[in-house]
């Protein structure tokens, strides 16, 4: 129907931004690709090296194997997470292969999830198959490494791009996840559903899933399931601004509490859909405030480049509603310089607030706003273009008359120009009086602005951030326990765990935003 | 109540409804009637939502009917109600044959908006329409140019649109915002102008006749000087600027309750 063009245009851009997030990792895969089909031709002593790689992700998969145990076994989360955190690095060196002989050496031969995902994997996979994979066979211990299998599978599948398969098996892992029920599985079903609602988007069949995200929704809330919870309201925000339907997404909004400790990556997302929201209903202050903290949350490196992109049109936009002007080095960051070119011109009409300069920006640029679902927002641009000029004026003008008004503003006419002065005045813009029967506009003079309440408050509300900061840094402030005892030896062990557990949370920053990389 | 019995009564109102003088009152009845009888079909469960295309269509007519109806019987709520109901059909059942009414009815609502002043949940319906309708669709254009032209005070060009609507039910709502208008011109004139000439400010603010104007401005407490024929506003420069003393020794104490926490 008549949403059809509009979908296809947020598509390709979909698929644009993410193919530029994702370019390294996915070449890499290709490239992998490659080798490991080389590797079934050639004699297999003079390819040590891809078999070799083979076998470290194979090693590495094993290993999750028994984090993923531990932490259903002893109930805590923090192995589960550590796993997934490399999931990452591991989905670089993913390949048919490796899946194929991991699926072979962990289920049983008989097993009904093994024949389901060698299914998937396609008939090259099956032939390296190696003897010595389905000798060492044992039965899977627990359903959370076959939910982790499930969802390996999966990324697999989204990278290759093989949208219906992937929607199939991640319908299964869904109903699995539900199905099982364990605790233990939280942190894996937050990724399951990530990728189900992500197959689901890149086939344009997101309002499908829309009932099934919600009664997870409620589930993971009642279980106080905040990792599944956070990327669940997310996803569903996300589906709600796919079709433009921003009342919904308000009220889920307000009838949710986004969880406090979710991922940072998870918040600033949440915090750029708070902001969109609050942007369009004319909060132009909180919708501020949630995107400065989007942006300042989100993991400042290449990978997410999209996402910085877009919260930083919307954040130029709003802080031109407020009536505030960008800082200028705002469009010099490489990353964002491309990007915000056209919206870099608005910013300039509106500063001198030329409104036939803005006019033109948004003639020429109309395509690449709507694209960005930013042109009605840029529409009501044009009375603050309006403001600014007439502040212009009443600053450089002690007398003007009402006629030189409306033809430097470029306005209909002389009526309309008193109009818009008299509003103008009446909202604080400017100070103003019009003389009616002479026809022209008199700014009163500037009155001391330190005899009035006005630098108290300032003062006031420095004092109190001031204050606040300190109060602030004092709550965070943690001591160690019993630091006195420790040997020299556990604490330099204790500081090598600390430095590899750093490694891997920047290794997953990089790559946590990749698939959202638009946003 | 078999599907044929609604289709009869739909047309019979569809035919009540488009007659040159339509009995509202008959309309009303039929489409109490058609709403009981709706519910019995497809019209409330949403579950196979994509089966009954013919029930669906016929419901979608009725509340069009219903929410037209409603402006000419000047009953906002209802209308409001009907809207919301219609929403549905608009957005989530894309295989439903397009509805020729259905831009007008949106642009209908978006200055049923506009004329009690929810500019933000204005502008969260503008989101939904699709972006080429929105800027080709006279029905749509029409209410995003008053949207613009309120919030710039060219009260001009919002005066002039009322000859330029889209169709008649535009009118019930552009006279709401009329009333509107001229209590903001009002407003900015009492901030803008010292004094007006009362045959003036007639002109600002629309009206023809000197009476009305003399009601409006005794409405506002504006002082009218009969022999100069010009209306004073009061002045706030004689205002006093007290020194808000409870204010600062809050603060004052505040402060002093932080520091001494610090040291």
């Amino acid at each position: 129907m008549s949403e059809a063009p509009r979908r296809s245009t947020r598509l390709n851009k979909n698929q644009e931004d993410d193919s530029k997030a994702k370019a390294k990792p996915a070449d890499q895969d290709v490239e992998m690709e490659d080798t490991a089909a080389k590797a079934e031709t050639t004699p297999e002593n003079k390819v040590l090296g891809v078999k070799e790689l083979e076998a470290l992700a194979i090693a590495d998969i094993k290993q999750h194997f028994v984090l993923f145990t531990k932490s259903a076994k002893t109930h805590e989360a923090r192995f589960a997470i550590r796993a997934l955190r490399s999931v990452s690095s591991l989905r670089k060196r993913l390949t048919s292969a490796v899946l194929a002989r991991t699926i072979t050496s962990s289920y049983g031969k008989d097993d009904e999830s093994r024949s389901r995902l060698l299914g998937y994997l396609g008939s090259e996979a099956l032939g390296s198959i190696t003897p010595e994979d389905e000798t060492v066979a044992s039965k899977v211990e627990t359903p959370e490494v076959d939910v982790y299998l499930h969802l390996l599978v999966m990324i697999f599948l989204l990278d290759q791009g093989q949208l219906e398969k992937g929607i199939e098996l991640s319908n299964v892992t869904v109903k699995m996840v539900q199905d099982l029920n364990r605790r233990s599985l939280d942190q894996l079903a937050a990724k399951v559903y990530f990728y189900y609602a992500r197959f689901y988007e890149l086939s344009e069949r997101l309002a499908e899933i829309r009932p099934t995200l919600l009664n997870a929704q409620r589930t993971a809330t009642l279980r106080r399931d905040d990792d599944t919870q956070s990327t669940l309201i997310n996803l569903l925000l996300r589906n709600y601004f796919h079709y433009n339907l921003y009342d919904q997404a308000d009220k889920l909004v307000s009838k949710t509490t986004f969880p406090e400790n979710a991922t940072n990556n998870q918040l600033a997302r949440y915090m750029y859909y708070l902001g969109r929201i609050k942007a369009i209903q004319l909060e132009y202050t909180e919708s501020h405030q949630s995107l400065l903290q989007a942006v300042r949350k989100a993991p400042q490196n290449n990978v997410t480049a999209g996402f910085q992109q877009e919260a930083n049109k919307l954040l130029i936009i709003v802080q031109l509603l407020m009536g505030e002007i960008p800082e200028r080095s705002l469009f010099r960051q490489p990353v964002l310089r491309k990007a915000l070119v056209p919206y870099f011109q608005i910013t300039q009409a509106v500063r001198v607030g030329d409104l036939n300069k803005f006019q033109e920006t948004l003639a020429a640029h109309a395509a690449t706003f709507n694209a960005d679902k930013n042109y009605t927002l840029i529409l009501r641009l044009r009375h603050n273009v309006i403001k600014t000029g007439i502040r212009m004026i009443s600053l450089s003008y002690s007398r003007i008359s009402l006629r030189d008004v409306c033809l430097k503003l470029h306005l209909d006419s002389e009526e309309d120009a008193e109009y818009i002065v008299a509003k103008s005045i009446r909202d604080g813009v400017i100070d103003a009086t019009i003389d009616h029967e002479k026809g022209y506009m008199r700014s009163k003079e500037n009155v001391d602005i330190y005899s009035t309440n006005e630098p108290q408050h300032a003062f006031h509300q420095r004092i109190g951030f001031c204050l606040k900061l300190h109060n602030d840094s004092v709550k965070a402030m943690r001591f160690p326990l019993k630091a006195v005892n420790q040997d020299a030896a556990e604490v330099e062990a204790a500081r090598d765990q600390e430095r590899t557990l750093v490694q891997e949370i920047a290794e997953a920053d990089e790559d946590m935003d990749e698939d959202h990389g638009d946003l | 109540m078999a599907i044929a019995e609604v289709k009869r009564l739909a047309q019979a109102l569809s035919k009540e409804y488009n007659s040159p003088n339509a009995d509202l009152a008959k309309c009303g009845q039929y489409l109490s009637q058609l709403k009981i009888a709706l519910i019995e079909l497809s019209y409330l469960t949403h579950e196979n939502k994509h089966d009954n295309i013919e029930e669906l269509t016929l419901a979608r007519d009725v509340l069009e009917i219903g929410a037209q109806w409603s402006i000419r019987t000047k009953d906002i709520p209802s209308f409001e109600r009907y809207m919301a109901q219609l929403q549905t059909y608009y957005n989530d059942h894309s295989n439903l044959p397009a509805s020729p009414l259905k831009y007008n009815l949106i642009g209908l609502n978006l200055l049923c908006l506009l004329s009690q002043n929810r500019i933000s949940d204005f502008h969260t319906a503008l989101e939904t329409i699709d972006p080429e309708q929105l800027h080709n669709n006279p029905a749509i254009q029409h209410s995003i140019k008053l949207e613009q032209s309120l919030m710039e005070g060219s009260y001009n060009r919002v005066w002039s649109s009322r000859s330029d609507v889209p169709s008649k039910e535009y009118l019930f709502f552009i006279d709401i915002l009329m009333d509107t208008i001229r209590n903001e011109i009002a407003s900015c004139s009492e901030k803008a102008y010292t004094s007006l000439p009362l045959k003036d400010a007639g002109t600002l603010l629309f009206f023809t006749n000197m009476e009305d104007i003399l009601n409006f401005a005794k409405e506002r407490k504006w002082k009218v000087n009969p022999g100069e024929q010009k209306a004073y506003f009061h002045s706030d420069s004689d205002e006093k600027i007290n020194i808000p003393a409870d204010q600062i020794i809050k603060q004052t104490m505040f402060y002093a309750r932080d520091m001494d926490r610090i040291v």
